[in-house]
Parts: C-alpha cells; sequence; structure tokens
C-alpha cells in the first residue's frame, strides 16, 4: 500500500530560471524506509520540504494517506541535517517542542520525553544546552524531538551528513535500532520513513528500497530494492555478500549521469 | 634517555619550589589596577596643589565636598530630579524602541516606513536637536529634559531590536513551522528569544547614551539635576564640589552597566560558548 505518493511534481526556483524537478514520479510504501539518493544539488532537500508542506510545488502533487499535502502534519514529523535545536531551551525542552504545540496534556508530554531521550542515549543531559553538546549528541536530541511525537512517517533530511565517519555509523545503528524496536516501527509509531542522503553505503545500511535521482532536473534514474535481511547493524550490512553489488550499482548509476 | 656526565648537575636534584623573592612574585591584574589608581590619586593629593591650586583640587578634599554636599541636602535633591528623568527617558525609549523594533523587524513595510526617519534622526549628532526639543517644550519641568534623554537612548535599542528579529536562525523558523507552530508561540519560543541578546546588547547601548542625554539636558535645558549642580560649581570654581556630581554619574552608570551584564548572562547563556 502507498503511503506517500508524488505525481508529476514540478519545482523551479527563480521564477522559473532554475527546474530543480519536472513531472518527478515517485511512491512510497507503508511501513518501509524508502533513501532518496541523488548527487548534492539534485533537489531531494526540496523535495523533502514539499512532502511535508514546507515549500509547495509549481506543478503535480504530493498526496499523503489520500490527502494532498498544504501544510505540516501532525502525524509526521521531521529531522534537519542542521539539527535545527533552539540553543535557548534545554534538551528536555527542545524534546517536548513538537510534542508540546502537538497540545498533549503536560503528564503525556513528560512521559514522551523521558521515554524517547532515553530510547536515543540522552538520559543524564536532560538539563544541558544544546551549545553543551558534541554534534551527535544534538542530532540524538532532533531525533528524540520527532520521536516524541509518535509519528506515523518520519522525514528525515540528511541527518547525519554534517556528522564525524565514526559518529555518523553510531547514529546510523541507533536509527536501525530504534525502528527496528517492537512496538516502535509497526507499533504506532514512526512506520514509514523517508531518507535523504548522498551516501550510498548509508542508503544501502538503512533502506529497503533506495531511488536514485539525477542531476538537476531531478528525475528517478533507478529503484534499487535492498534485499539484506533485517535486523540489520551497518557492519552487518557491510559484511553482507549483496553490499558491494548494490554499492556499485549505485555508484555506476549516480557517476554516469556525472560523466553525462 | 641520556646519562648526566660527571660534572653536571642533575635537574631533578634542584629544590622542587625555589624560595621567591616577593619582589619576584608576579602581581595579580587587580593588584596593578590598585596601584595605578592609588599611585595617581597619591602625585595628585601630594603635587597637584603646588601645580594650579584652583583646578586641581586634592582628592582629600574632594571626599569633604562629598561629604558637605550629602551633609546640606544638595546631592540628594539632584539625584532624586536627575533620577526621575533618566527613569521616566530610559522607560519611554525601551519600551517604544523595542515595540517599534519588533514591528518593523516583522513587518517589510512597517520597516520602510520608519527606516528613513531612523536613518535621518541617526545620523544628526542627538546633541544638535535638543535646543530645539528645549524650545518645543518650553523649558517647563521635566518634558525636555525627559525627551532628551528619549532622543539620545531611544536609536541604539530601536536598531538592535530590530536586527535581532530580522536575523532570527531561518532554520530555526522552519522548524518551528514543521511542528506545527502557532503565530503567538513562534514569539515566545523563537523570535523573541533569538532577539534577546541584541535587545540586552540594545539595552546597554542605551543606558550610556540615556547617562549622556541626562547631563547635556541638565546642561542646556533645565536648572535641575547632577549635570546643573556640575554647572553651577563650575562656575562659582568650586572644582572640588564640581568633581562630586561627576562620581556619581560614574558609578551610576557602572553600576548599571553591571546590572544588565548579570542579566545578560542570567538570560541568554547560550551566547556565552566560547567561554
Amino acid at each position: 500500500m502507498n503511503r506517500i505518493v508524488v505525481e508529476g511534481a514540478t519545482k523551479r526556483f527563480g521564477s522559473g530560471a532554475l527546474t530543480v524537478f519536472d513531472g518527478l514520479e515517485l511512491a512510497i510504501h507503508d511501513s518501509e524506509t524508502l533513501c532518496i539518493l541523488g548527487p548534492s544539488g539534485c533537489g531531494k532537500t526540496t523535495l523533502l520540504r514539499c512532502m511535508h508542506g514546507l515549500a509547495h510545488l509549481d506543478g503535480g502533487r504530493i498526496v499523503i494517506d489520500d490527502l494532498e499535502v498544504r501544510a505540516p502534519r501532525r502525524n509526521v514529523a521531521m529531522v534537519f541535517q542542521h539539527f535545527g535545536l533552539m540553543p535557548w531551551k534545554r534538551v528536555s525542552e527542545n524534546v517536548a517542542y513538537g510534542v508540546e504545540l502537538a497540545g498533549l496534556e503536560r503528564q503525556t508530554i513528560d512521559q514522551r520525553v523521558l521515554r524517547y531521550t532515553e530510547m536515543v542515549g540522552l538520559t543524564g543531559f536532560e538539563r544541558s544546552y544544546p551549545y553543551q553538546l558534541s554534534g551527535g549528541m544534538q542530532q540524538r536530541a532532533g531525533l528524540a524531538r520527532a520521536l516524541a511525537l509518535e509519528p506515523d512517517i518520519l522525514l528525515m533530511d540528511e541527518p547525519f551528513g554534517s556528522l564525524d565517519a565514526q559518529t555518523r555509523e553510531i547514529l546510523q545503528d541507533e536509527l536501525l535500532r530504534i525502528l527496528q524496536t517492537p512496538g516502535v516501527r509497526g507499533g504506532g509509531a514512526p512506520s514509514t520513513v523517508v531518507f535523504i542522503t548522498h551516501s550510498i553505503e548509508e542508503a544501502i545500511a538503512l533502506g529497503d528500497r533506495i531511488v536514485v535521482l539525477t542531476a538537476r532536473p531531478a528525475r528517478v534514474r533507478d529503484t534499487i530494492l535492498v534485499d539484506i535481511p533485517r535486523p540489520r547493524t551497518v557492519a552487518s550490512v557491510v559484511a553482507h555478500p549483496r553490499f558491494v553489488e548494490l554499492r556499485d550499482h549505485c555508484w555506476r548509476l549516480l557517476r554516469e549521469r556525472l560523466v553525462a | 634517555m641520556t646519562v648526566p656526565r660527571v660534572g653536571e648537575v642533575n635537574a631533578r636534584a634542584r629544590p622542587i619550589a625555589p624560595a621567591r623573592r616577593w619582589w619576584r612574585a608576579r602581581p595579580s591584574d587587580a593588584m596593578i589596577r590598585v596601584a595605578s589608581v592609588l599611585v595617581v590619586l597619591g602625585i595628585w593629593e601630594l603635587f597637584g596643589p603646588l601645580l594650579n591650586p584652583i583646578i586641581l583640587r586634592p582628592p582629600s578634599q574632594i571626599v569633604r565636598a562629598f561629604a558637605d554636599l550629602i551633609a546640606n541636602g544638595e546631592l540628594g535633591v539632584a539625584m532624586v530630579q536627575s533620577m526621575r528623568v533618566f527613569g521616566a527617558g530610559l522607560a519611554i525609549a525601551l519600551a517604544a524602541g523595542i515595540t517599534l523594533g519588533i514591528v518593523s523587524g516583522r513587518s517589510r513595510v512597517i520597516y520602510n516606513v520608519l527606516d528613513p526617519w531612523i536613518s535621518a534622526l541617526y545620523s544628526v549628532p542627538s546633541v544638535a536637536l535638543v535646543p530645539l526639543i528645549a524650545v518645543a517644550f518650553q523649558y517647563s519641568g521635566d518634558a525636555p529634559r525627559v525627551a532628551t534623554v528619549v532622543l539620545f537612548a531611544i536609536f541604539p535599542i530601536l536598531i538592535n531590536t530590530q536586527q535581532g528579529v530580522r536575523n532570527v536562525d531561518p532554520g530555526l523558523l522552519e522548524v518551528a513551522r514543521a511542528f506545527n507552530t502557532s503565530e503567538r508561540r513562534l514569539w515566545g519560543d523563537v523570535i523573541v528569544p533569538a532577539a534577546m541578546p541584541f535587545i540586552l546588547a540594545g539595552i546597554r547601548l542605551a543606558i550610556g547614551r540615556a547617562l549622556i542625554g541626562m547631563i547635556i539636558a541638565e546642561f542646556l535645558v533645565g536648572l535641575a539635576g547632577l549635570g546643573y549642580l556640575i554647572i553651577v560649581y563650575q562656575n562659582t570654581f568650586r572644582i572640588d564640589k564640581m568633581f562630586v556630581p561627576v562620581i556619581v554619574v560614574a558609578a551610576f552608570g557602572i553600576a548599571l552597566m553591571g546590572l544588565v551584564q548579570f542579566v545578560e548572562s542570567r538570560v541568554a547563556p547560550w551566547t556565552r560558548r566560547e567561554q
């Protein structure tokens, strides 16, 4: 079953001078993690912003659960590349931000903050300010803020793109663990994940499917099924015999477009 | 590892903490500052009256003048008059400056309405407008002096608030939208806290300029306050008494700056990340 459908999506910048994507078609299934892989500047982030109603299309439409996207919804949460934490809020206040805006009861908010701060491994740092945390820990807080909404759909915009290699791998493992925890995935939240990345390895490690976009104007070059069984860890994925084949395949798709 | 040759002094054999002569001890920064002030005051006390007995009254005489002016109530009256004008002027400047700064920071139209006036008034030296204010308020009561303080203090606070509101990280505004913020919550959660360091810096600048405005207004407009005391004792060549209101204004300015800095460190701890 399709959860998010992108139909003929067209987006232009600079009064039409720059076409980011033109007639893009995409379907994201229920309960899958779809990684969108593409070269820098191909409009991946813009596409994700349009999926959340933060930017508007110039043509076509995006439908989530049979309703056209016009504004951000309560059952969709987003994780940002720049973390997007409020410097003046403590970790617990940042994690609570989304659920507070959703208007939940104080008791529920406190329970959620406790639960998801623990889930992302930030217990003990509730009273810290973001500037007192490393980049990896800041993004853990950004993830907890999104998860605390217990969303059906999680939109992730290169969330680990600005982290160093080791921290990135640790957080990839954490995300795999969280999404594979019974009672989180399928048990309410978040069943469907759209993950933007320009890292082939990251896309293979996290994705059930990978959509490879071309350079601007972005089109779907290919859709790849990642047939590596779950539960996964980054190490188990890299060690899997299919990993090298999938990586070479993705790499060829990206490179042929760059050379052309 | 090298083996010490015969006759070479083994470094470890030296005492761990050689006894320091007191003149070799490194004085702390605070000691140097206190010493600097004491030395200058001492030279002034001893040699000042020899150079010019009328202008360079010794510090001990200024201290006595301080006691006199407190005892006869002159200083108290002048301080009340000055503080009343300063307080009212600064309060009006902050209220109007922050309000106008916020609305012009958020609304392009209001920004364009106000900006030519702000630019024009801010580029004229404020002192040049004081005689105009005096005439406009007919030299009567506190009003012209309050207006002068407002004129001096309003621009830094207005412009800083405006810049603070205009420079809110667009990434954070997007986060707020992504989590379905209401306009009211957007102000409390994002815009005001983001602008707060700018606003507090503006308040600090405004306090300094408000004090200047207060003294200038008392020089040029009204026959009241600490500025007026300065003029009176200048005209009567009581230089020792003239120093008293000067010192009071300086102490008041320093105390207020310290207060704002303290508030800054409490309200916006995230801006001190380098420390």
